[in-house]
């Protein structure tokens, strides 16, 4: 894209306030997220910090740290407003890391496919059918059951399930680039196929693939929040939005709400401004759309 | 003098767009008698359609008619309500577009449609009905008229199909008819035959009709008065016979000048822009002497359809219906000889670009062999030469959009180590400045260049890798007449300059005249005729061949 075509893009996103609202909230909470450590009045890993003199205590209380807990605490004493920051970055971490290695993967293996024709299109494209008849969460369920907790195993499962809407996407992208003159024009030069993927197909397959990546992020990031309010994601001491949302879960009828509803409202802000954005770079990529 | 059916007085339409308003038809005005043939000529972009649509209120938005006014048979059109203007529509003035293959609707067969467009203005019954469209169907030249009605769009060839579009036009005898290049997607016979249809209909309705087109020999073949347009504007008007011998205008005069037609075959065209001088890139001794260079013997090349598992086992069962093999190129035979330019004619479907993708190497023949210089142009299933280029038919395409033009020149000969990477800005200058472009321009964008442009872009990205041969599929079908004549200028200077050998694939028989030494004539797979240009034309010996020059519409001004 030239600059031009950028400040255009740019410009007609814009006009929709919705979506450069959400923009900017994505933005703010991702920040947030990255500096918890420095905004966060309680680091809530660190089990010496919490004590249990403070668990399920309603916003505003004041505790034995001597600062004000925000939006209350949680059975185990954490200051909720540190954990949700914390868990934002875990969420977040996990979101871009899976989106990211399952866009890779799936990219490659449905450009692969479209490229080749043949047994390999074949064979790939049938394997993504099959797993995309499962559901994604089933998927993830019994990966990270085999796999085990902990941060890379939830990742990998993560992959896993998604990496077949990106392969889904770049192949249905790939196959139709392949047909293109210039794909041929390229081939009679002639360019190794290698070339021919990577310089010429690749780079016009990416608008629809940036905005399967949106949505997929905002996927992995609700997947994880699932796993873990199940209680197969993290670990008890790596609080995620999830857990925390879990852990409340409990006293929900008992009046104490803050525990679940808070990281409950974070979860939603953050899914549904990702996907506000990723609709909206849709709207303006798909020219069937456009005005 | 009677009143004109069609009264159009300085209609103004824009387009209001992001990037502010933009003006597609400037104070248009002229007037049409029943029966007269006008012909609206201009390139592309000089607001030729959008006047048509103009006239019958079909400008969407974000184009606007600002000011004006179109009276039809005295009645004011501009500011109808739109039930009103539907009312008119069909009626009084119809439309005949450019595609007949979008203007039909492939889910209803072609008397549904007929009927729908007869009932939306009359009531009549469904018999009456039947027998007007069978009728119609008739007089357009449709073969077996009852059958047509039960028959779907798909069933019928491009030129049927634009035949049936021409038949729903004329269903309530309109006082006007709007034809926007009714013709342009056809092949040049099927032309020629609804060109000889539309002046009987023409003299036998009384329909007045406006023939919008880019080719000025089909214009002049039909119509009676000519308006010329340029950027929105009518610049002349006058009988068509008049205006095309002695131009008052010189962008008619260049328009005219720019025909092919209209030069010494060989020659320069005249407007066709100034062509720098090219240097000779190659050693003296390394010329091409004459004689056999490339030769394509008993090549076919059948395309079957992939069949599908399912099909597969559809077949077994009794219950598939067997999809034919396509063949492409049937036992095809031909030398081409260093140094020359052959020009490859046929029509649509006469599998002229696959035999230039078989001596590309880009596609393997199904059987027989192409060799360059007795070496195979293709090898372990890839292509094996560099020496042979291709420039294609769509420039719009035919280039990345996401690379910038410059890498695109050098990709090639920096991949195949031609030159090395320091020499790689250096390289991109010097083609660009052959093809005639500014060398600055190798920083841009695909879509910053014009359609031209892009085709120098690509002309350049084939020579980069120093070919001894270039095959050209159509590189001048999508372009208009004076860029057509830039470009054929271009062509024309760079195999002298180059000492390149040509293949020059097209359906326009002026152009290919106008740049070949020798001439091969394709008819459904084969070659029916092949020798010096001179012969072809002037004693064409097969059928075949005299039928393609006869259809092609002549602008003779005597």
């Amino acid at each position: 894209m030239s600059k031009s075509a950028r400040a255009e893009f740019w410009d007609e996103f814009r006009e929709n306030r919705i979506a450069l609202f959400s923009l900017g909230l994505v933005g703010i909470i991702t920040l947030a997220a990255l500096f918890a450590p420095l905004i966060a009045p309680q680091d809530p890993y660190d089990l010496a910090n919490l004590s249990l003199l403070d668990a399920r205590r309603p916003p505003g209380f004041v505790g034995s740290g001597g600062y004000v807990h925000l939006l209350g605490t949680d059975p185990q004493g954490r200051d909720l407003a540190s954990a949700i920051l914390y868990g934002l970055r875990v969420s977040i971490q996990i979101g871009l890391a899976a989106g990211g290695v399952a866009l890779m993967i799936g990219t490659c293996l449905g450009i692969l496919a479209a490229y080749s024709g043949g047994r390999i299109e074949m064979t790939i494209m049938r394997v993504v059918d099959l797993q995309l008849s499962f559901p994604a969460i089933l998927l993830a369920l019994v990966l990270v059951a085999m796999l085990g907790q902990g941060k890379a195993q939830l990742i990998g499962a993560l992959v896993a399930a998604q990496y077949a809407y990106f392969a889904r996407t770049a192949y249905g992208a790939a196959k139709t680039e392949r047909a293109k003159d210039y794909v041929e024009a390229a081939l009679a030069t002639p360019l190794s196929a290698g070339r021919v993927i990577w310089r010429h197909i690749l780079p016009n397959c990416l608008p629809p693939l940036i905005v399967v990546a949106t949505v997929q992020i905002a996927n992995s990031i609700s997947l994880e929040a699932t796993l873990s309010f199940l209680g197969l994601g993290l670990p008890v001491t790596e609080p995620s939005l999830g857990m925390l949302i879990s852990n409340g879960f409990r006293y929900m009828m008992s009046g104490r709400y803050w525990i679940s509803v808070y990281p409950g409202i974070a979860l939603i802000v953050l899914i549904v401004s990702i996907n506000v954005v990723g609709d909206q770079i849709r709207d303006q990529l798909n020219p069937r759309l456009r005005k | 003098m009677t009143q004109p059916v069609l009264e159009v007085c300085g209609l103004t339409t824009h387009f209001f767009t992001r990037h502010g308003e933009v003006p597609a038809v400037r104070n248009v005005s002229f007037s049409l008698q029943a029966g007269e043939v006008l012909g609206l000529v201009g390139e592309s972009g000089s607001g030729k359609s959008v006047t048509g649509f103009s006239i019958l209120g079909l400008v969407d938005a974000p184009g606007r008619v600002v000011s004006g006014s179109v009276k039809l048979n005295g009645r004011e059109l501009v500011g109808l309500p739109d039930a009103e203007l539907r009312a008119r529509r069909g009626l009084e003035i119809s439309m005949i577009f450019q595609d007949p293959i979008a203007t039909l609707n492939p889910m209803l067969s072609i008397g549904d449609q007929m009927r729908m467009a007869l009932f939306a203005h009359e009531k009549l019954s469904l018999k009456a009905a039947n027998a007007r469209c069978i009728d119609l169907l008739r007089r357009v030249g449709i073969t077996h008229p009852e059958a047509g009605l039960k028959a779907y769009p798909h069933e019928y060839s491009g030129g049927m199909r634009q035949r049936v579009a021409i038949s729903i036009a004329l269903l309530h005898n309109p006082s006007v008819i709007i034809a926007d290049e009714p013709t342009t997607a056809l092949d040049v016979s099927i032309q020629a035959q609804i060109l000889t249809e539309m002046r009987d209909l023409v003299k036998e309705t009384g329909t007045a009709l406006i023939w919008i087109s880019h080719d000025l020999a089909v214009v002049a073949s039909l119509a009676s008065r000519l308006a010329v347009m340029y950027r929105g504007e009518i610049i002349e008007t006058g009988p068509t016979y008049e205006v095309l011998r002695n131009p008052s205008q010189d962008y008619t005069a260049n328009l005219l000048a720019a025909l092919p037609s209209n030069t010494e075959p060989g020659q320069l065209l005249a407007h066709g822009g100034q062509v720098p001088p090219v240097p000779p890139v190659r050693e003296a001794g390394l010329l091409p002497e004459k004689g056999d260079f490339l030769n394509v013997s008993g090549a076919n090349r059948v395309f079957s359809s992939n069949v599908s598992l399912g099909e597969k086992i559809a077949g077994l069962i009794g219950a598939g219906n067997q999809r034919p093999s396509t063949h492409a190129v049937k036992d095809v035979t031909l030398c081409v000889r260093r140094g020359e330019i052959l020009g490859l004619v046929g029509e649509s479907g006469s599998g002229k670009s696959t035999l230039g993708r078989l001596m590309a190497g880009i596609l393997p023949p199904t059987s027989g062999q192409v060799l360059l210089d007795d070496a195979p142009v293709r090898h372990a299933g890839k292509k094996a030469t560099l020496r042979i280029q291709t420039v294609f038919q769509d420039p719009f395409a035919s280039l990345n959009p996401r690379m910038k033009v410059g890498h695109a020149i050098v990709e090639g000969a920096l991949a195949h180590k031609l030159i090395k990477t320091p020499e790689a800005s250096d390289y991109v200058q010097g083609w660009f400045e052959r093809v005639g472009l500014e060398p600055e321009w190798a920083e841009r964008y695909p879509h910053q260049f014009s359609g031209g442009q892009r085709q120098r872009v690509a002309i350049a990205r084939a020579l980069a890798m120093q070919p001894d041969v270039l095959i050209c599929d159509e590189p001048v079908a999508s372009l208009d007449v004076s860029i057509q004549a830039q470009i054929i200028n271009l062509f024309l200077e760079l195999q002298r300059g180059l000492g390149l050998t040509m293949v020059f694939i097209s359906h326009d028989l002026s152009v290919v005249r106008h740049l070949s030494d020798r001439v091969a004539v394709m008819y459904l797979g084969e070659i029916v005729e092949i020798g010096t240009t001179e012969e072809i034309y002037n004693q064409p010996n097969h059928k075949y061949t005299k039928r393609l020059l006869d259809a092609i519409p002549v602008l003779d001004l005597n």
